[in-house]
């Protein structure tokens, strides 16, 4: 490890964390006004956002539409990319060029398409819309992760499970899901996360459904208080806690498998011992 | 015989042609059609009012201009600090770099109206930088351009972008057999053209795969130059709420969006030829 690169991640580490220390620090400042030099230590932020019912029923709100956008997310990634990794040239390509429109297309042009469609064809906006277009949105991504895992596999596997005589669904819940699993979960969790962190969907597609990044977003326009750094750093650490967890999964199952898998290949990788 | 489980890309398939293919062909239909603004009806037909609106105003041209070298400085900048970076998460010892890739992605995790939010405290008036300046007698005032202004733009396209490149080039980075660069070096090739001639046309794959993102997600921002950018935060998107929204003129804001969105393909696709292009220099070399 040179000096250099020392440096360099150190500068990386303090621009990409500074406006996050910025609302911590704020969040326990004994002033309404948000302003240098701090005036004192207080928790009253915290105490006043316990008592915010706007704040609680956005995360609410939040939470229960980010759920279905990770699960669904996930698993329309995973049948996009099976179909991808069995898929011919031709229809790789076309499958790869639609997963790409979603990527690609700004999410103001495609939220407000999408408003267009279902008001010429008199449907409403709510939490179902908003789940969906967040899935769209989510799918590229969701699909990139669990195929990124899927190439790499030893096809050898499914095809010796096949041979012996599993159905299809037995071959892939016995040998090609317990392979894929923390990539599985890691495209949730990105699903997740990304349906928190979104504004600009739920601004056109949310209806009367008030996640929290809305109720955010309308207060930021009028005046900004100091219960909403609590409410930030609230949120910050819930969603670092969820990154934490996978990771710390992933690692305990990495570790279980190389512990009780005592079949090698010549490759090197570790087998999944069958059940 | 086709293999059965590309039967799997269906469900996909169907909600992609339905939620985002359907609407982007409605913007087209919508974009011929015109509004009557007595009734508030958008009135089907074929005209060109809203094309002739959207081509023959110099705003929006400027507009779609702006959005295309919003994308294009963001990636610059983002590629010119995402290498270094890059380069020196690839020297970390290994069991430190699942670490590394946590940290590096938590900040994007943060929602895009919290990132907004907390430029403005670091940026303000009031903020760390002005306060931390006037604190040092380094400025009498505080220094207004720093928020409010296309440099806080710039600044936080920057930030919300850097890790997306930075996760490309350190992953061509990885594939990347270090012993070229060694041999550039050994061979007297000082640092900077052992780069340019080994290094970046070896991860030129990576580098357009980076920009891509980058230019998509930082032209199609448009929050940030709204909540940050002040009176230069005007942008594209902006219109076509306008139009979509205040004004409801569908047909405009079709057209302007259509535009909008054929002028960032050409352009990410033409960005995208001009770096892979990068790759072919080494092939030359060598022969």
């Amino acid at each position: 490890m040179s000096r250099r690169s020392l440096a360099v991640l150190t500068a990386a580490v303090a621009f990409l964390y500074l406006p996050i220390a910025i609302l911590a620090v704020f969040s326990f400042n004994a002033s309404r006004l948000m302003a240098f030099p701090l005036s004192g230590f207080t928790l009253d932020w915290y105490r006043s956002l316990a008592g915010n019912t706007n704040f609680q029923n956005g995360f609410v709100t939040s939470f229960l539409v980010a759920q279905p956008v990770g699960i669904l997310g996930a698993g329309l990634g995973l049948t996009a990319a099976m179909a991808l990794i069995a898929a011919g040239r031709r229809l790789r390509i076309m499958l790869t060029a639609l997963l790409l429109v979603p990527f690609l297309v700004p999410k103001t042009v495609l939220s407000i398409a999408q408003t267009m469609v279902l008001s010429r064809l008199g449907l409403g906006r709510g939490a179902a819309t908003l789940i969906l277009a967040q899935v769209i949105v989510v799918i590229p991504f969701t699909t990139a992760i669990i195929a990124s895992v899927l190439i790499r596999l030893d096809p050898r596997l499914a095809e010796a499970a096949r041979d012996l005589g599993a159905s299809p669904w037995i071959c892939f819940r016995r040998i090609t899901f317990p392979q894929i699993k923390p990539a599985v979960m890691a495209a949730y969790s990105m699903g997740v996360i990304l349906s928190l962190a979104d504004l600009t969907i739920g601004l056109y597609l949310a209806g009367r459904t008030q996640p929290l990044s809305l109720i955010v977003a309308s207060q930021f326009r009028r005046e900004l208080s100091p219960d909403l750094n609590a409410m930030q750093v609230a949120v910050l650490v819930l969603t670092a806690l969820i990154v934490v967890l996978t990771e710390v999964y992933q690692r305990r199952r990495d570790a279980r498998r190389r512990g009780r898998a005592p079949v090698r290949q010549a490759t090197g990788e570790t087998l999944e011992r069958p059940a | 015989m086709p293999d059965s489980r590309q039967i799997l890309a269906l469900p996909v398939v169907l909600l992609l042609l339905v939620g985002a293919i359907l609407p982007l062909t409605i913007l087209v239909v919508i974009s011929f059609w015109s509004v009557d603004f007595d009734a508030f009806e958008l009135v089907p037909g074929f005209g060109l009012a809203s094309w002739r609106e959207i081509l023959g105003n110099p705003t929006y041209p400027y507009l779609i201009g702006k959005a295309v070298l919003t994308g294009g400085v963001t990636t610059s900048l983002t590629a010119l600090a995402g290498y270094p970076l890059a380069l020196s998460l690839l020297r970390l010892p290994k069991r430190w770099k699942s670490v590394a890739l946590v940290v590096l992605l938590t900040p994007l995790y943060t929602g895009e109206i919290v990132r907004i939010y907390a430029w403005r405290l670091v940026l303000g008036t009031d903020g760390l930088v002005n306060s931390l300046l006037m604190g040092l007698h380094l400025v009498d005032a505080p220094l207004k351009f720093l928020l409010f202004s296309p440099f806080t733009t710039a600044l936080a396209l920057f930030y919300d972008e850097l890790p997306f490149m930075t996760l490309a080039l350190w992953i061509a980075l990885e594939r990347l057999d270090m012993r070229l660069v060694e041999a550039a070096r050994d061979l007297g090739a000082r640092p900077l053209p052992a780069f340019i001639r080994v290094t970046l046309p070896l991860t030129s794959t990576g580098l357009c795969a980076g920009a891509l993102a980058v230019f998509a997600l930082s032209a199609g921002d448009m929050q940030t130059p709204n909540f940050l950018g002040g009176p230069s935060g005007a942008t594209a998107l902006a219109s076509i709420d306008n139009f979509f929204g205040t004004a409801f003129d569908w047909p405009t804001a079709s057209a302007l969006a259509l535009t909008l969105l054929l002028t960032l393909i050409v352009a990410a696709a033409l960005l995208a030829a001009g770096i892979l292009r990068l790759g072919g220099r080494p092939a030359r070399v060598a022969r």
